[in-house]
């Protein structure tokens, strides 16, 4: 077998970063997770306008009857929203830092951004409870209890998940990994967490407002 | 430049000889296969339908409008579906017989690539033929479905109730109500050439309602109301079934049709209607047993019953299930050695008592006919 | 990032020291992976296989003489779930992982060892699915697992759950793989449009798996949750819907009916050219209907919910006719590919011929059950079985045996042996039609499908023994490609890089192929870049000219690693 040209070609290496050839391989990888995170949500999202369309043509009151004000945008639900919100900002700061060679100041994004995510869970916990032990709604009061609890648990989970995430990075960070050309991982905990930032704008416009 | 060696080229031509002569003898073997499995079978009871001549290539005899119109466009699918079957497998034949490779194929066959007028000619044709296809698919099913239709009011309602593992027929105007018991379920009676409206419930897990002779089914979902319009057109009794997967009853989720004159059903009802006759008296020192309660989970209560042997007796049955009817039926304890299947269930939450056959001494299963793994053991002695 | 997440740093590894259960243990090389995924497939093919044959055993005459009601619910669940999920998806998986990369000449997959991750999270999903046996019963619900019937049972369907959602994280982990190693790792000059179509089979598929696994994913979540936590989903006492258990199962599974079938297409569309001496005719149509086939594959999924009463049935029906069209192009191109060609019989090509001529058949009986007042009636019956058993084991079966002889030289380096496989084939083409093709004439009758029992009417015990003969006929066409594979593996290794004059870059490297793949790769001006090196540019290859490697590659480099010639 002969050939003119010897190129071969070899398994892309991560942190192979200043490429011409488009998206980053390890980006490209964990943007495809997220469509299929997303489907995911779609799933879940599917089965709230489901039910709530099953409820509104059977001429039934969306919440359920006596559910009507326990879902509510009080004031821990909202602030939680908008330190979650937030927490975008800084992740995106810390990758703007990185990407100019400022790794001390990604490190301090990624530091602030940890604790806001670690709040955002703490303040989804307490809501947990005070619905559970105040009002008495849990994942078993009915098809609202269910969808409420399953579709912000998984959130939830997913938050959790991109807090270990970013609890890496930044611990990589802090070991003095990642330079302005290397810091494939900070693009992908980025982009992880920026989706599941817009899943929770999703989330709580449907349950706490639309209903 | 490799080409096929000689010796190759005498091993293809042997391989192709023997895939030609495989692949036509495999084609015989189907088709034979096939013509022997519809051909009529002789010495057979007249099965599903009346004189029924067992399966072929067309759905079997419908007695129902609905089934009719079906039946009646199947044919057309049926032959387009033949027509694409021969052309596409008669050119794969052709091509198999025409284009083996020779010893003499030394050079390369024409190397076309494609073309795009052929290319458009096989996209556009079998568009214009599903196209077809689907208009008239459309129209049937708006034939078929015409009982939809709010303003057009059926004569009569049978409200079908499908649970783990029985069917409930109810005329509800008429006040009769029918839970089958055992294995063959319960009978609908309709009477032919009126508008029957079937409305489908479930209880617990979904359903199918279907009578093969209507070639039609519906589910019944828990939660949920469906209903069709049925016009069953000839006189006679049609085996129906469940068809929704429900579990480990679902095979014997049996019921049947019977379709009746008018006048013939008018006389059903009167007979459904009339207060059934009382048990036969048991002797008063009759032995009584209790089976305090039954449902699904936890099965009968207790589990261990005695009797005298060869003594009437009888068995008090009280149903703690909610929802869920049982009903107390003993195997093989039928004179003839079949079981004896409990002739009326005992409804959620009520009790029933049951006369069953006296019995020679011995061990017996007793059991629940609708939930055939609910079993308890009936020791009958001295 | 995501690549961290795996615990064994293990990179290609060319020391011998290590023993030869650890390399295989940790090994992230595609090949080694794909060889795992096909040995793996194949026994879980072996125990669906004897399920069946217990299934059909039971059904050979009528009444309950074999298994009890119980034993045979549980048989067809697992024998579903087996097939679909730990055969014939595995064993397409390996098969593209070992030949995907080859065939776009790369070294490897995009992340080697999320590959090893996908292939390990199989056996651990066979193994929860099975363990159900151990713990008083497997799944009982059917392969499809309708709620509200799935929300009662007990732990093995539990068991079931858990083992799909794993089966389900190694598929989506793989489809992200495949898809980035096609997007990113392709050979210089190797454009979208010169890719082999198992590639473009391969990367539909993909596209398919990632966008409705996820779907199912959250539906079994759901029932979970309504198993164990006191979910109202299914359940329509709390406010939830059954049905919406069939519209999320089968928005994932009308795809999975086409990420079964896709691969098969892929490989047949490999073989026709080869075996033809001819260039794939319409290789554009081709992509244009795998696309269209998986583009259409998410608009079909209430065509198996007619009965339901629950949607809209001129839109499923419409959209379930229209995805006919895409699959007869695909058949008529076939046609012509092999048209004038010098057809050489040996056994992929059987395989290959075995497919189309079967395959048509599970189309057609797929096209009446578009047929929505047809769909009434044989909805749930025994046609339904013949249809996607002709879809499954005449096309995906007979996809996976010519893939499986077409490339077991450039596994193996050893040929099979051809007279063995053409019993196998002979077997297995009877059996197939023995088997599924009387099941359309019970189904046509009123048969329902999953039940111990049927009722002894004229014409159904012999059809149902001559299905069961059928069925054991498959289980003796298996016989000999064990064999096979057994005394050629024993043999010397007597196949050459190309043995069957080729055109694609798998062919290009040695057989077979070392760990690094490539030594050096032919100029890549066409889609048959091997054809283009044997023969010479065609006028047609030519006029591509000089379209040359628009695309940059930057994971190349120009010198070979150590070890290579």
């Amino acid at each position: 077998m002969t050939a003119d040209t010897g190129v071969i070609a070899v398994p892309h290496q991560e942190h192979e970063a200043g490429h011409s050839g488009g998206i980053n391989t390890a980006l490209l990888g964990m943007l495809l997770f997220i469509g299929s995170e997303t489907m995911f949500f779609a799933g879940l999202f599917g089965a709230y306008f489901n039910a709530r369309a099953a409820a509104l043509s059977q001429g039934q009151t969306w919440p359920p009857p006596g559910l009507e004000n326990v879902i509510e945008p009080g004031i821990i639900p909202v602030v939680a929203t908008i330190i979650l919100i937030a927490s975008s900002f800084t992740m995106q700061w810390g990758l703007w830092r990185i990407r100019k060679g400022d790794r001390t100041g990604m490190n301090r994004a990624l530091a602030v951004t940890f604790v806001m995510g670690a709040v955002f869970l703490g303040m989804q916990a307490f809501d947990y409870y005070s619905l559970v032990i105040e009002h008495g709604f849990g994942i078993n009061s009915g098809i609202y209890g269910t969808l409420f609890f399953t579709m912000t648990g998984f959130h939830g989970a997913h938050v959790f998940g991109g807090v270990i995430g970013i609890g890496i990075i930044l611990l990589r960070g802090v070991a003095g990994q990642f330079s302005g050309k290397h810091h494939v991982a900070v693009e992908a905990v980025s982009a992880y967490w920026h989706f599941v930032d817009i899943v929770w704008i999703f989330l709580f416009s449907t349950l706490y407002f639309l209903k | 430049m490799p080409l096929v060696g000689l010796r190759q080229r005498i091993a293809s031509v042997r391989e192709t000889r023997f895939a030609t002569v495989a692949f036509v003898a495999v084609l015989a073997a189907i088709s034979a296969a096939c013509s022997g499995a519809a051909a009529g079978h002789p010495g057979y009871e007249p099965g599903y339908g009346p004189g029924g001549p067992g399966p072929g290539f067309f759905p079997l005899q419908p007695v129902s409008q609905g089934g009719t119109l079906v039946s009646n466009f199947y044919p057309f699918i049926f032959w387009i579906a033949v027509a694409v079957f021969v052309l596409v497998e008669g050119l794969l034949i052709w091509i198999v017989l025409r284009y083996r490779r020779r010893p003499t194929d030394t050079e390369l066959p024409k190397q076309t690539h494609g073309n795009g007028v052929l290319e458009v000619i096989w996209t556009l044709i079998p568009a214009i033929i599903v196209t077809a296809m689907f208009v008239f698919t459309v129209d049937t099913l708006g034939k078929v479905e015409t009982a939809q239709d709010p303003a057009d009011n059926p004569q009569m309602t049978v409200d079908v109730t499908g649970f783990q593992w029985q069917w409930t027929f109810e005329y509800k105007d008429k006040g009769i109500s029918l839970t089958g018991t055992g294995r063959d379920g319960p009978t609908m009676a309709l009477p032919i050439n009126e508008k029957i409206r079937i409305r489908l419930h479930a209880t617990d897990v979904i359903h199918s309602f279907y009578v093969p002779q209507f070639l039609y089914k519906k589910d019944a979902i828990p939660g949920r109301t469906n209903e069709f319009d049925v016009i069953v057109q000839q006189v006679g009794t049609y085996a129906g079934q469940c068809a929704e997967f429900c579990g480990i009853g679902h095979a014997d989720m049996h019921f049947t049709v019977q379709a009746m004159t008018p006048a013939d059903f008018d006389a059903w009802v009167a007979q459904q209607q009339a207060p059934p006759p009382s048990a036969s008296a048991l002797p008063s020192n009759a032995p009584l047993v209790s089976v305090t309660s039954v449902g699904v989970v936890q099965g009968f209560t207790p589990k261990e019953l005695s009797v005298a042997a060869d003594t009437p007796w009888s068995v008090s049955l009280t149903n703690s299930d909610a929802a869920v009817p049982h009903n107390f039926s003993i195997h093989s304890a039928n004179a003839d050695g079949s079981d004896w299947n409990a002739p009326i269930n005992a409804d959620a939450g009520g009790s029933v008592t049951y006369q069953p056959p006296a019995l020679a001494t011995g061990e017996y299963t007793f059991f629940c006919s609708l939930h055939p793994n609910m079993t308890g053991t009936l020791h009958v002695g001295q | 990032m995501a690549t961290t997440t795996v615990t064994h740093p293990g990179t290609i590894a060319y020391q011998g020291r290590r023993s030869w259960i650890y390399e295989w243990l940790t090994t992230t090389d595609h090949k080694k992976i794909g060889k795992m995924y096909i040995f793996t497939s194949f026994l879980f093919f072996i125990a669906g296989g004897i399920m069946a044959l217990l299934i059909r055993t039971e059904l050979a005459f009528p009444g309950v003489q074999f298994v009890d009601a119980e034993t045979y619910n549980q048989l067809f669940t697992i024998h579903g779930t087996t097939m679909i999920f730990l055969f014939v998806m595995p064993m397409f998986v390996g098969l593209a992982n070992f030949i995907v990369p080859l065939q776009i000449g790369a070294a490897d997959m995009a992340f080697p060892r999320i590959n090893a991750l996908s292939f390990w999270m199989i056996p651990l999903g066979g193994l929860l699915l099975y363990s159900g046996y151990a713990v008083g019963g497997a799944a009982n619900a059917g392969w499809t697992g309708y709620a509200p019937l799935s929300a009662q049972g007990g732990a093995g369907l539990d068991l079931w759950l858990m083992a799909l959602v794993l089966l389900g994280m190694s598929s989506v982990l793989g489809a992200i793989n495949f898809m980035t190693t096609i997007f990113k790792m392709r050979a210089p000059g190797m454009t979208l449009l010169r890719m082999p179509l198992f590639v473009w089979n391969t990367l539909v598929t993909s596209v398919l798996l990632l966008f409705a696994v996820p779907v199912l994913t959250a539906g079994l979540m759901m029932l979970f949750i309504d198993r164990n936590y006191g979910g109202g989903f299914f359940d329509p006492a709390l406010g939830g819907n059954p049905v919406l258990w069939q519209h999320v199962f089968w928005f994932f599974g009308h795809p999975e009916v086409y990420i079964l079938i896709l691969p098969a297409f892929g490989i047949v569309t490999e073989i026709l050219p080869v075996f033809s001496r001819k260039p794939l005719f319409g290789y554009k149509a081709f992509v244009f209907a795998t696309s269209a086939i998986g583009a259409l594959g998410f608009s079909v999924w209430a065509h198996h919910m007619f009965t339901t009463g629950a949607v809209y049935l001129p839109f499923f029906s419409f959209f379930t006719f229209l995805i006919s069209v895409p699959t007869g192009i695909k058949f008529f191109n076939w046609l012509a590919t092999m048209w004038g060609g010098q057809l050489r019989f040996s056994t992929p090509l059987l395989y290959a011929l075995g497919f189309i001529a079967l395959f048509l058949i599970g189309g057609l009986d797929g096209a009446f059950l578009a047929v929505v007042p047809f769909d009434f009636h044989v909805q749930d019956t025994y046609w339904v079985v013949s249809h996607l058993h002709y879809v499954l084991v005449a096309g995906a079966v007979f996809g996976i045996f010519a893939g499986l002889f077409y490339w077991f030289p450039k596994m193996t380096g050893r040929m099979l042996n051809e007279r063995l496989g053409k019993w196998q084939f002979v077997l297995l083409f009877v059996g197939t039609n023995l088997t599924f093709f009387p099941q359309h004439l019970l189904g046509l009758d009123g048969m329902i499908r999953r039940i111990v029992d049927y009722a002894p009417n004229p014409g159904w015990p012999e059809l149902n023994l001559l299905s069961s003969i059928g069925a054991f006929v498959i289980a003796l066409s298996i016989l000999p490609f064990i064999w096979n594979v057994f005394i050629t593996l024993r043999g010397p290794r007597n196949a050459p890089d190309d043995p069957w004059e080729a055109n694609t870059l798998e062919w290009a490297t040695t057989s077979p192929p070392p760990s690094y793949n490539f030594d050096s790769l032919p100029p890549i001006r066409s889609e048959r870049p091997l054809f283009d090196l044997r023969h010479g540019l065609t006028p047609h290859a030519a006029a591509a000219l000089p379209a040359g490697p628009t695309e940059t590659h930057d994971e190349t480099r120009a010198d070979a690693p150590e070890g290579s010639k």
